[in-house]
């Protein structure tokens, strides 16, 4: 061969080799992220406990394989249900989990993979929910294990209610409850390689009839109170209103008695203090005053006959005076 | 003209040149392909981090440190890698029961029904809807990236069971009015023990209660409370109006009656007063001078009087005729006298 064809031949098994590392490595190694977890098979058999060190790792090549699985928290959304509570009212109850792989291994041999696990809490976690929330009055699953009202909140009118006891404390409470639906979980889900951490009854509500219902009954009692309101200040209205007609009776016949008695008061002394100076000669008294009532009374319409021998005309006729 | 070969059409030299270019070809190639690589070596090995962001860098997949924003150089090739992450600094929001879509004065907000986010049952076992708004940041985002998968999601879980637990525990006209401050300030502690207990990284700031509003249906039952609420406190008050005006004029009225009676009094007294002092003067006199003073109050008074008569018949003691007298006075006088009224005789 020639020096030229050796050096392409060489060049060409180097390049082969080359490439051959590069496969052969890139099979071999492996990255592990923070938030993974693996397990190592060998032709579809696990192999090694989980590996979950982040970094970079080596295995056999070609012949081993890598599954991975999340470390962290994962999110279970449950479906939303309609379940009657203990005292046949219909609630939709949306319940949410967190959950998280502790052992990939035996999370690999039982369930596969997270659709699988998803699917198994599906199951176990709907009919718990159930189980629990059918069991339980709906008063004992929204209100708190602290709840308490005050008085005036009791005595309010407007917070009255007659299908609901207000003050009924639950002997659970919301929390409580929580905690054994997930007590409840744990104890029937079967070894699966994850842990369940937490779950919590996201929302509540009534189904659609049940809300209509309510509804209307809070629209009824609103307007119950209303009325309550406005015929409490009509009557409180109408009582003030009498008592400022009685106040002003009251105050105008006191003030007219008063005055009948003034009046009559001043009337009683000035008869008196007539009676006390008139009294002293009556005939004197009666000749005056008729005098003065003539000037009043006798005026130029009127015509008069007088006696010849009246006190007056009598000097007309005699110089002397008449005998008396 | 197939097998053209440009050795033997071209020449020569030629043929050399295309001897050396087919040498070196291969060496040409690679030179283009190793600057390939170099050019996308460069650009995997140099990253910026923006000034609210944080980057987390990882190394073979294992946490390896954190950049500070800037411009910063790595190994390339996916060897190193970087994910960025609000920085503590920043405030995150997550809005509950609405969207808004435009940020202003006013905001807008999203026609979409969260109603589902927003409905919840009282401790009194009634529906309302309350919206809220949560702010945090990432303390750790060491955390924040490697402890929980769906960190927005558990957020808004944790949240929306955290608000429907306290809401749930208390009256709903309370949580309408008296107990907002109280609830916002429950939640956010509550939330951040189940954040934490997540080992999330994430510090809640503020939750803050927007429109706590009974249901749509039920609103206008709740404003008719309200309205006829108030509407008994105006009955009451203008009933005590009347009053007020009322009874102060009534008063005055009152007053009124009994100074005039006093007024009434006080003259009829005096009068009298006035009339017995004037009296007994009189009679003094009278008593001092009987007869002349009987007689010159005679005659004052005829005095007065008779001038003001139209007609004066004197009649003799036992006529039946009156004596002529001389009429001074008008030439009707006679006929009027004829015709008018005849008055009763003065008698002494």
């Amino acid at each position: 061969m020639s020096s030229q064809v050796k050096k392409r031949v060489s060049g060409g098994i180097v390049g082969v080799i080359l490439l051959g590392a590069v496969v052969v490595l890139s099979s071999a190694a492996y990255t592990v992220d923070e938030t993974e977890q693996v397990v190592i098979t060998q032709f579809g058999r696990p192999v090694s406990s989980e590996i979950d060190s982040p970094g970079l790792h080596f295995k056999k090549p070609f012949i081993q394989d890598v599954r991975r699985f999340d470390k962290r928290l994962i999110t279970w959304d449950g479906d939303v249900n309609q379940i009657p509570t203990l005292g046949r009212e219909f609630i939709i109850v949306d319940t949410t989990a967190r959950w998280k792989i502790v052992d990939p291994l035996l999370f690999l041999q039982s369930v596969r993979n997270e659709a699988g696990a998803q699917s198994r809490l599906n199951d176990i976690l709907d009919s718990v929910v159930r189980d629990k929330i059918s069991g339980t009055d709906l008063e004992e699953i929204v209100r708190s294990k602290d709840y308490k009202v005050s008085h005036s909140d009791l005595e309010d009118p407007a917070l009255t209610r007659e299908d609901v006891d207000l003050t009924a404390k639950p002997k659970k409470g919301r929390e409580e409850l929580t905690r054994e639906i997930l007590e409840d979980a744990r104890k029937s889900m079967p070894e699966l390689g994850l842990e369940l951490v937490d779950l919590r009854l996201k929302r509540i509500n009534y189904i659609d009839d049940v809300r209509q219902k309510v509804e209307e009954r809070m629209i009824a009692e609103r307007q119950r109170i209303a009325e309550q309101f406005r015929s409490e200040g009509q009557g409180r209205s109408a009582e003030i209103d009498g008592e400022t007609e009685k106040q002003i009776r009251e105050i105008t016949s006191e003030a007219q008695r008063k005055a009948e008695e003034i009046k009559g008061n001043a009337d009683a002394e000035a008869t008196k203090i007539y009676g006390e100076s008139f009294g002293q000669d009556p005939e004197f008294y009666a000749f005056f005053k008729t005098l003065e009532s003539y000037a009043l009374t006798i005026g130029s319409n009127t015509t008069l006959l007088i006696d010849a021998d009246s006190g007056f005309y009598q000097y007309l006729n005699e110089i002397q005076p008449a005998p008396k | 003209m197939s097998n053209w070969d440009p050795r033997t059409e071209y020449g020569p030299e030629y043929r050399d040149q295309i001897e050396m270019a087919k040498k070196h070809a291969p060496n040409f190639f690679t030179a283009i392909v190793l600057l390939v690589v170099l050019v996308a070596g460069l650009f995997s090995s140099i990253y910026t981090v923006q000034p609210e962001e944080i980057g987390v860098l990882r190394r073979f997949g294992a946490y390896y440190g954190i950049a500070d924003p800037g411009l910063h150089f790595k190994l390339p090739f996916g060897i190193d890698t970087i994910q960025r992450v609000p920085a503590e600094q920043r405030l995150l929001k997550e809005e509950f029961g609405f969207r808004t879509t435009a940020i202003g004065e006013p905001s807008v907000y999203s026609n979409e029904d969260f109603s589902g986010e927003s409905l919840m049952l009282t401790g009194d076992l009634n529906i309302i809807e309350v919206t809220w708004v949560i702010q945090y940041r990432i303390r750790d985002p060491q955390k924040y990236l490697f402890q929980v998968r769906e960190q927005q999601q558990s957020l808004r879980d944790a949240s929306e069971s955290v608000m429907r637990r306290i809401v749930g525990n208390r009256l709903g006209s309370n949580v309408l009015t008296v107990e907002r401050v109280e609830i916002a300030a429950s939640a956010r502690e509550e939330l951040q023990v189940i954040l934490d207990a997540y080992d999330s990284g994430i510090e809640v700031s503020t939750v803050e209660l927007q429109d706590v509003v009974p249901t749509e249906r039920v609103q206008p039952a709740f404003n008719e409370v309200n309205v006829s609420r108030q509407e008994r406190e105006r009955m009451i008050n203008e009933a005590e109006k009347r009053r007020n005006q009322q009874i102060p004029r009534v008063r005055g009225e009152a007053l009124q009656i009994v100074a005039e009676a006093e007024g009434y009094a006080t003259e009829r007294v005096n009068r009298a007063h006035g009339e017995v002092v004037r009296f007994n003067a009189i009679l003094a006199e009278y008593k001092a001078a009987p007869e002349v003073t009987r007689r010159r109050l005679y005659l004052e008074a005829l005095e007065s009087v008779l001038p003001k008569v139209q007609n004066i018949y004197v009649m003799p003691e036992n006529g039946t005729q009156p004596l002529p007298l001389l009429d001074l006075k008008s030439s009707n006088s006679l006929q009027k006298a004829t015709q008018g009224a005849v008055i009763q005789g003065v008698q002494q």
